[in-house]
């Protein structure tokens, strides 16, 4: 969930995606800047955090790098519960991966957080001459189930920056009232004092 | 999505013929409802129910298992007899600490998720009980029958319906949808201590002292939580009632009680014997030098503590210096050729394993060595025996490849399920060790042979496919044994130990959580303790470590060496647990003193990655095991990957279901 301390917002984030869509390219290329063509596949969990300026402000994101196979998927809830926000990978050049993130978006609509900015990210965008899932087909998906959508390149860096400043920007940036039942506050020493300033 | 289609119990005809025979239970269950508390009523009661807590039979814990209705609640307790002395190895311990280590308290079955059904073509049927936190009891061995009528009774209770993935699998208080089922299965760890709290001291008194432990619970967090938890306790029957915000309200009251009170709970345990914070050392401890007089080795790292920190009831770094021996220098050429006979037999399996235990072999070795170790060559099979076998292996090995191989592009595309699995391995390979030399650049073809093996081997044992980390598991193997079909028979004999690590629902890796989180408590419950409080008894921050038995947490070469030690099963068949416990407890200080959560301390974790010095780890586990001696080995539940097979046939059938 996201937590508010002067301008600094600490922002749980999780990514889910089929097996090989290339979350954890996603998250390496944000975080550190790299790509590695040999990525290896995630067991159980990965954390990774990053920082952000948007405006005035920056948004600490705490990312939550998940296992995409099929079997793994019992062990997803413990990664998105309290979630403020939500990646969802797919690849381009596949449409079973399509098909996964459209099972996730129903899932997290269902037991996620109400809240949760959630955004829909098609992998992968540098291999064109392979790809199946068309831009279109998604946008239209991703608008009908009020997520956002932008096509991203781990490899090329398009767009991945971008999606994270997107969600950065679409953070509710006062802390509610009172906080729903279940979710889970980042509560770090540090950011104990929290002022719910407001902005855009 | 989880294949959740559930079905009725009533259509099973065990179910249907039990129905019949289910009032029986219940009648003959009425002398034991005077003793129960006001209010309570002994709705199912069986004599000789056991646990076996190692392999031998001689250890058994019997005892009576009895469900009990309370108001609207359904109870379950299993109480092991007093006085039993079946076996004489256990008699100068103290057979009660170790029956109360297995006690079953009142546990309301609403904190149950699934009840497993065990029946072996020989010896008794026995089940598992696993509850909403991941963590699951140790088998229960009825010696007189009568599981159908229990879950009978249950039924006649409580929701219960058979797992569509697996008929022997039944589970309790479902709510249809499978994300509602996975959220209240894995999230609420904290809930299940909580809830077993206070209701550990429940029926053996009064029921209004039920409820006083109940309200306890809620004063702690008197703000705002103490409503909604009454309101959720009086729902917590009611089916009907929406589950998922029940579900969530509990979880975040209990998030807030443990935070509020961590300091408050460290010291309230002492009293209960199964949270005692005493270790209890082996008899022959009196014998170890002063360690006061050992100069300091302590080379944990020094943590600005946050808050005081509990000592470690082990003194553990002292106590490694004590117990475990100097490791050695790898095993050469020359010295594995005087383990064998001049026809090539091992003379003494156990000082070669124990040899291997405490230095691991040099790498040309290895290829001689691992096959031994894995089981695929028997001791005492002689140079001929092994070259004839290898012959044999290698034409099963085509055979079984053939039949995917010879899969026509048009076959294939009416196969979804082989499309899938090749799809998955696909991706798997390419991404498994390529930074190391033996995998690296364009057109490898050992990536190809990777992909060969796992292939195959989703063919030679279909029903557990392949599964993100088996890539892990080959790829030292092939490294190691060259061959194709040798690294596959090799690869074949290491599932038959640790692939329930990849069973669909999680029950291997379950099963080790579990005996992992009973080691800490048994080694450090202030460790234990924490957490509890954190929320984060499920050990799940361990599952990298387990599921590939700590690939990815050290070098290439690092992992051969930690593995053929590990294989060895030399102190135990589950050292691996004893490892995972020495890291935990090598960083405890840290752990505690930053107050870490569930997701610092994951991430603290996978971090370690590359930090943890195998020798000195391995030095630390075994004095660990050696310590925790048969009171250690009581806390795995037989079954436990990576069982070995028991040559005793009663036990070994047990073993062989349990691997299903
Ligand atoms: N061409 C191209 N390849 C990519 C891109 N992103 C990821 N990959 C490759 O796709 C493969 C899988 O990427 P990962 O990031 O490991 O995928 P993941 O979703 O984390 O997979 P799991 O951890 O198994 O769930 C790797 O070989 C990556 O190099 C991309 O944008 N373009
Ligand atoms: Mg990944």
């Amino acid at each position: 969930m996201a937590t508010i301390g002067h301008n600094n917002l600490n922002a749980k984030l999780v990514l889910l995606g089929d097996m090989g869509a290339g979350k954890s390219s996603v998250v390496l290329r944000f975080v550190k800047g790299q790509f590695l063509e040999f990525q290896e596949s995630t067991i159980g969990a990965a954390f990774f955090s990053q920082t952000l300026a948007v405006n005035d402000a920056t948004v600490k994101f705490e990312i939550w790098d998940t296992a995409g196979q099929e079997r793994y998927h019992s062990l997803a809830p413990m990664y998105y519960r309290g979630a403020a926000a939500a990646i969802i990978v797919y690849d381009i050049t596949t449409q079973e991966s399509f098909s996964r993130a459209k099972k996730w978006v129903q899932e997290l609509q269902k037991q996620g957080n109400p809240n949760m900015v959630m955004a829909l990210a098609g992998n992968k965008a540098d291999l064109e001459e392979k790809r199946v899932v068309l831009a279109e087909e998604a946008r239209t998906y991703a608008e009908e189930n009020g997520l956002f959508f932008m096509e991203t390149s781990a490899k090329t860096a398009k767009n991945v920056n971008e999606i994270f400043y997107e969600i950065a920007k679409k953070l509710p940036r006062a802390q509610a009232p009172q906080n729903p039942a279940g979710m889970v506050l980042v509560d770090r020493q540090g950011d104990a004092a929290r002022a719910s300033s407001c902005c855009s | 999505m989880i294949e959740t289609e559930l079905h009725d119990l009533s259509d099973d005809a065990d179910y249907a013929a039990s129905q019949q025979q289910g009032s029986q239970s219940i009648t003959r269950s009425d002398s034991g409802r005077r003793s129960e508390p006001e209010g309570a009523e002994v709705v199912y009661m069986k004599d000789n129910v056991s646990i076996h807590p190692t392999q031998y039979m001689s250890e058994r814990i019997s005892g009576r298992l009895k469900l009990i209705k309370q108001g609207d609640s359904l109870f379950l307790t299993w109480i092991p007899y007093k006085g039993q002395n079946t076996n004489t190895r256990l008699s100068e311990r103290g057979d009660s600490d170790r029956n109360n280590l297995y006690t079953i308290r009142p546990l309301p079955l609403t904190d149950v998720r699934s009840i497993r059904r065990h029946t072996p073509p020989l010896g008794w049927q026995y089940i598992i009980v696993v509850l909403a936190s991941g963590l699951a009891f140790p088998p229960l061995y009825f010696y007189n029958g009568g599981v159908k009528e229990f879950l009978t009774t249950i039924k006649q209770h409580v929701s219960l319906v058979r797992s569509a993935d697996d008929a022997n699998v039944f589970i309790v208080n479902d709510f249809q949808d499978p994300l509602q089922k996975t959220l209240s299965s894995l999230e609420l760890p904290g809930v299940v201590s909580v809830a077993a709290q206070s209701t550990n001291a429940s029926l053996v008194a009064s029921s209004s002292q039920v409820n006083q432990g109940r309200s306890d619970v809620s004063s702690y967090d008197s703000n705002t939580g103490s409503q909604s938890l009454r309101r959720q306790k009086n729902k917590s029957n009611d089916p009907t009632k929406d589950l998922s915000i029940q579900v969530l309200e509990k979880f975040s009251l209990v998030t807030k009680f443990a935070r509020e009170t961590t300091s408050q709970l460290f010291g309230e345990n002492s009293g209960d014997p199964f949270l005692s914070n005493e270790w209890k050392r082996p008899s022959h401890s009196q014998s170890l030098p002063d360690l006061q007089s050992q100069p300091s080795t302590n080379d944990l790292e020094e943590v600005p503590c946050e808050v005081p920190v509990p000592a470690d009831p082990m003194e553990f770094e002292k106590l490694a210096l004590v117990w475990g021996k100097p490791r050695q220098p790898p095993m050469t050429k020359e010295e594995w050729i005087t383990f064998l006979d001049s026809e090539g037999r091992v003379v003494d399996s156990n000082d070669l394993r124990k040899r291997i235990f405490y230095g691991g072999v040099v790498h040309e070795l290895r290829k001689e060595v691992w096959p031994f170790l894995l089981g695929c060559y028997d001791y005492n099979s002689t140079y001929a025996e092994r070259e004839y076998l290898r012959s044999v292996r290698k034409q099963d090995y085509e055979i079984i490849k053939l039949q995917w191989q010879s899969i026509s592009p048009e076959q294939a595309k009416r196969f979804t399920k082989f499309r899938e699995r090749k799809g998955l391995i696909e991706k798997d390979v390419v991404r498994t060790d390529r930074a190391f030399s033996f995998y690296d650049g364009d057109d490898n073809p050992n990536v190809n042979v990777l992909h060969d093996i796992l292939l195959t081997y989703s063919f030679y044992n279909f029903d557990l496919g392949y599964c993100q980390g088996m890539s892990d598991f080959l790829s030292p193997l092939l490294f190691v044994m060259e061959d194709e079909f040798e690294a596959f028979w090799c690869f074949a004999a290491l599932l038959e130990r640790v692939g329930p690590n990849f069973n669909r629902d999680q029950s291997g890796m379950h099963a080790q959580l579990f005996a992992l989180s009973k080691l800490v408590e048994l080694s450090d419950s202030p460790l234990h303790n924490y957490f509890k409080q954190q929320d984060c008894l499920n050990y799940f921050f361990c599952f990298r470590w387990i599921l590939i038995q700590f690939k990815r947490e050290m070098r290439y070469e690092e992992t051969m060496r930690l593995w053929e030690v590990l294989w060895t099963h030399y102190p135990s068949e589950h050292l691996h647990l004893y490892v995972c416990v020495a890291i935990l407890k090598r960083y405890r200080n840290k752990i505690i003193g930053e107050q870490m959560d569930f997701d610092t301390l994951l991430k603290f974790i996978n971090e370690l990655s590359g930090q943890i010095d195998l020798d000195s780890i391995v030095r630390d586990a075994e004095a660990l095991c050696i310590c925790a001696g048969e009171t250690g080995e009581a806390c795995i539940p037989p079954g436990t990957p990576p069982s070995l097979p028991i040559e005793n046939g009663l036990v070994s059938s047990q073993l062989e279901d349990e691997v299903l």
